[in-house]
């Protein structure tokens, strides 16, 4: 049958379904009073920043309505921002503003915004329609990324982004999150962004997958995704795999950004980061848990320093045959 | 992690075996009917005593009813007699009914009817142990020699009471022996018949005692039959004396027991009494509230059934929620269909009661489509949120009030008289969708709008399945084990069956 055939199929391959994940994974590792460091952008940034983690810079919070008006002011010096919801999930809420033009604002995509709608934006945050649950929220303003030119030729009209999944402070998997035109400038896969699979030894992109599919080729440029050198490699696995210091959550997806400027920046954390990064890996990330957990079973559960947690990482997970990058423009 | 587990493998256990031991306990030793319709066979059984009363004589008529605790429930006595006492009474482990009046003219009829089933019975209660040996009657000159003529061989071919009391039977009922005849003395009626088995069990020291007995089978003018007991020491034994059958069958009731005649009369003549059986249907479940009238003990102690019926009702609606909660978490987990939250497909499905499935269905469409229209429209006005959703739950009752005046003037009252329960939940659900759309999309929230519908419509044929209410309500045990599921589930960790089409592309037929 069918079903049976697939079910071994996936097993075999060590893949990690939603029940293991929940149950295994984010239930065992995670301890719940942890969730709201992760959950409010805000404190996560606190945190980073005191660990000495490079986040994007924040430029101001909004939490009422009456500081809506406030917004003028806190983005006066800068011609560019982002604004986010601090407890949205799944990137949903976030608005980016690239440039102003006569007192109005230029989205992501290029469209005029006005100020009015800006606002209501805002006010929209604040009310919570973004928030899980509803809750009131805040408004962040932070600094807008530079995507690298690396990337310009396999995503469309937002920055691209790395998710690290980190088991215990070992990075198991990683996927560059690149956008499409469906997902409006969004790096998230259930918008209908890209995820490409990353060889965790070398940091070189391998296969993606779009919707569920594997493909080889962005669907808007048609270039193929895979074989790209993703910069300072060993800083951003570093990085990952402080957050699990950071925060202490053992089942973590941590997110970073590419800056220009600025390098590997921690965007935010994930307590309980999707499943899809297998299939842009095309490998079962249950497996590679397992390999980590083996590994701390030996070690009594100690916790190792970064770097022999990253070299550790590197001998087990890295990829035998890298895809050859794609001939020079 | 592994110790956890083993735990809650244990509670699961526990709770299973709690639950189905009640189960158990309920059906095997309480007799509780496992369907609502499972029904009895209820043998009535009439008497009419009728006679000619002698005019001027004080009335005395007095006939032996069946003990109570025959094998037998009795759901219902009763005695009826126009102007005559009656008085019941106990008289050597037989019970006596006296209908007595001071005059009375012409033919008289007494009727004694008497309702009864075999289940929730308790085993027959035999007059405590018997006698084990008697007194031979004095016998004298041809009749003593024709006793013991047969009596010898019985002797010899007999190894006990009971297989003597079969052996002296079968040659009773052989008329080829002179000895049979003289004893019988040319009367071969089976009481003589039964007066000359026990007369010969008597010279042989062996204890009998006639009892008279009924058959329960559709029947009229029934006579008892007549059949002989013994006590062998552990047990009582029964005879017919007329073929030696051994061991009273389940349909016969034991009526009475002794020498003596049914009926007895005093100052009346020409009595008669005519027996008929008759056999009628009867529920368990209407069995056992009717046994509870009688202050009978029954199953319904102690269950949900002793609740006034009001709250019956609820109950039998109450006790099905989990059932429904249960189809969710198993839609969720095991098919991974998406669903808003786990209560709110129950809650649906319990709004669907009332307006009935297809109306329901189609009001949740309807109402929500609308009501997400207006949610769209009014985005537009760059509205606030808690401000857009008020103004859409307005609308949504307004459009509802709507709704069923139109159903009412088109005369589709029934389908569409929404009460408020159904209302209260689509709003609410409504708004539940709506922040889904804010939060995640249009396609997101019609997904899981279709999920939630769905599910709701499965709990909701699940929920009102008669048997499975009826067995849930009165095997309220079926909940615990409804609860051991759910602790396994907790620990399930296996694919979804949607997860086996997700990651279908990283199998060898899915990939490329």
């Amino acid at each position: 049958m069918f079903g049976i055939r697939t079910w071994r199929a996936l097993r075999r391959r060590g893949v990690m379904g939603i029940n293991q994940r929940n149950g295994d994974y984010v239930l065992a590792y995670n301890d719940r009073r942890l969730y709201p460091l992760v959950d409010d952008k805000i404190r996560t940034k606190k945190l980073a920043l005191d660990a000495g983690i490079q986040v994007p810079d924040m430029y101001g919070i909004i939490d009422t309505e009456q500081g809506i008006s406030k917004l003028q002011h806190i983005v006066e010096t800068h011609g560019d921002f982002v604004i986010k919801p601090a407890q949205g999930a799944g990137g949903d809420g976030i608005m980016v503003i690239s440039d102003r033009f006569e007192g109005y604002y230029r989205g992501a995509s290029g469209r005029m915004i006005s100020p009015e709608e800006l606002e209501f934006h805002i006010s929209g945050i604040i009310s919570g329609i973004y928030s899980l649950g509803g809750h009131r929220d805040r408004a962040l303003i932070e600094y807008r990324v530079r995507s690298t030119d690396l990337f310009d030729r396999i995503s469309i009209g937002g920055v691209p982004d790395v998710r690290i999944i980190v088991l215990k402070g070992y990075p198991v998997a990683a996927m560059l999150r690149l956008p499409t035109r469906q997902s409006d400038g969004k790096a998230n896969l259930h918008q209908g962004a890209i995820g490409v699979g990353v060889d965790i030894a070398t940091g070189v992109t391998l296969s993606g997958t779009w919707h569920n599919l594997k493909i080889d080729r962005h669907p808007d440029t048609a270039h193929p995704v895979a074989g790209v050198q993703i910069p300072d490699w060993e800083a951003c696995l570093e990085l990952a795999a402080r957050c699990y210091e950071l925060t202490g959550l053992g089942y973590l997806g941590v997110d970073l950004v590419m800056d220009k400027h600025k390098g590997p920046l921690m965007l935010e954390l994930n307590a309980r980061p999707g499943l899809n990064i297998q299939i842009a890996n095309d490998d079962g990330l249950l497996r590679r848990c397992r390999i980590v957990e083996d590994h701390l079973d030996g070690l009594d559960w100690k916790l190792e320093p970064v770097a022999r947690r990253l070299t550790l990482a590197k001998r087990e997970f890295a990829v035998a045959r890298l895809p050859e990058a794609p001939e020079a423009p | 992690m592994r110790s956890v587990k083993l735990h809650a493998r244990l509670l699961a256990a526990f709770l299973l075996l709690l639950g189905v031991g009640s189960i158990a306990y309920q059906i095997l030793v309480q007799k509780v009917p496992l369907t609502e319709s499972e029904s009895d066979p209820v043998w009535v059984v009439d008497a009419q005593v009728s006679f000619q009363a002698r005019e001027n004589t004080p009335i005395k008529a007095r006939m032996y009813v069946p003990p109570l605790e025959s094998g037998f429930t009795a759901l219902n006595e009763s005695f009826i007699s126009n102007n005559y006492g009656v008085n019941v009474n106990r008289e050597n482990g037989n019970r006596v009914v006296t209908w007595s009046a001071r005059r009375a003219e012409g033919r008289q009829n007494l009727y004694y009817r008497l309702m009864l089933t075999s289940r929730f019975a308790e085993p027959a209660s035999v007059p405590e142990d018997g006698p084990q040996f008697r007194a031979a009657p004095p016998l004298e000159g041809p009749e003593r020699l024709a006793a013991d003529a047969l009596l010898a061989p019985i002797r010899q071919h007999s190894a006990d009471v009971e297989t003597f009391v079969s052996e002296t039977i079968k040659r009773v009922n052989n008329m080829e022996s002179d000895n049979v005849r003289l004893l019988l003395a040319g009367d071969r009626s089976p009481e003589n018949r039964a007066r000359v088995v026990d007369l010969l069990l008597a010279v042989a020291h062996i204890p009998a005692e006639p009892v008279h007995t009924l058959e329960l089978n559709e029947s009229r003018d029934q006579q008892p039959e007549l059949w002989l007991r013994t006590y062998n020491g552990k047990s009582w034994l029964y005879f017919n004396p007329l073929d030696g059958r051994q061991g009273l069958p389940d349909d016969r009731l034991v009526w009475w027991s002794g020498d003596k005649p049914l009926l007895a009369l005093e100052g009346a003549r020409n009595a008669d009494v005519d027996f008929g059986v008759h056999r009628n249907e009867m529920s368990a479940l209407q069995l056992a509230q009717s046994l509870r009238f009688q202050d009978q003990s029954s199953f319904i102690d102690y269950s949900l059934y002793e609740l006034p019926v009001p709250s019956q009702q609820l109950f039998r609606i109450l006790m099905m929620i989990p059932v429904g909660v249960l189809l969710v978490l198993l839609i969720r987990s095991l098919v991974g269909m998406e669903t808003l939250g786990t209560f709110t497909p129950v809650l649906i499905a319990l709004a669907f009661r009332e307006t009935e499935v297809i109306w329901g269905v189609l009001l949740f469409t309807f109402i929500t489509a609308i009501g997400l229209s207006v949610r769209g429209y009014l985005e537009h006005l760059k509205l606030q949120l808690l401000a857009r959703l008020s103004i859409v739950l307005t609308f949504v009752v307004i459009l509802m009030a709507l709704i069923s005046l139109v159903g009412y003037k088109l005369g589709l009252s029934t389908g569409l008289s929404v009460a408020l329960f159904p209302m209260v939940i689509l709003t609410m659900v409504i708004e539940r969708i709506s922040i889904v759309w804010e939060e995640r999309g249009g396609t997101q929230s019609l997904k899981v709008a279709i999920g939630t519908l769905i599910a709701a419509v499965l709990c909701h044929l699940l929920m009102v399945w008669q048997p499975l209410v009826y067995f849930v309500f009165t095997f309220p045990g079926v909940l615990l084990v409804l609860a051991a599921v759910m602790v396994l589930m907790g620990h399930y960790r296996g694919y979804r069956l949607a997860e086996l089409m997700r990651f279908r592309a990283m199998t060898d037929e899915g990939g490329r």
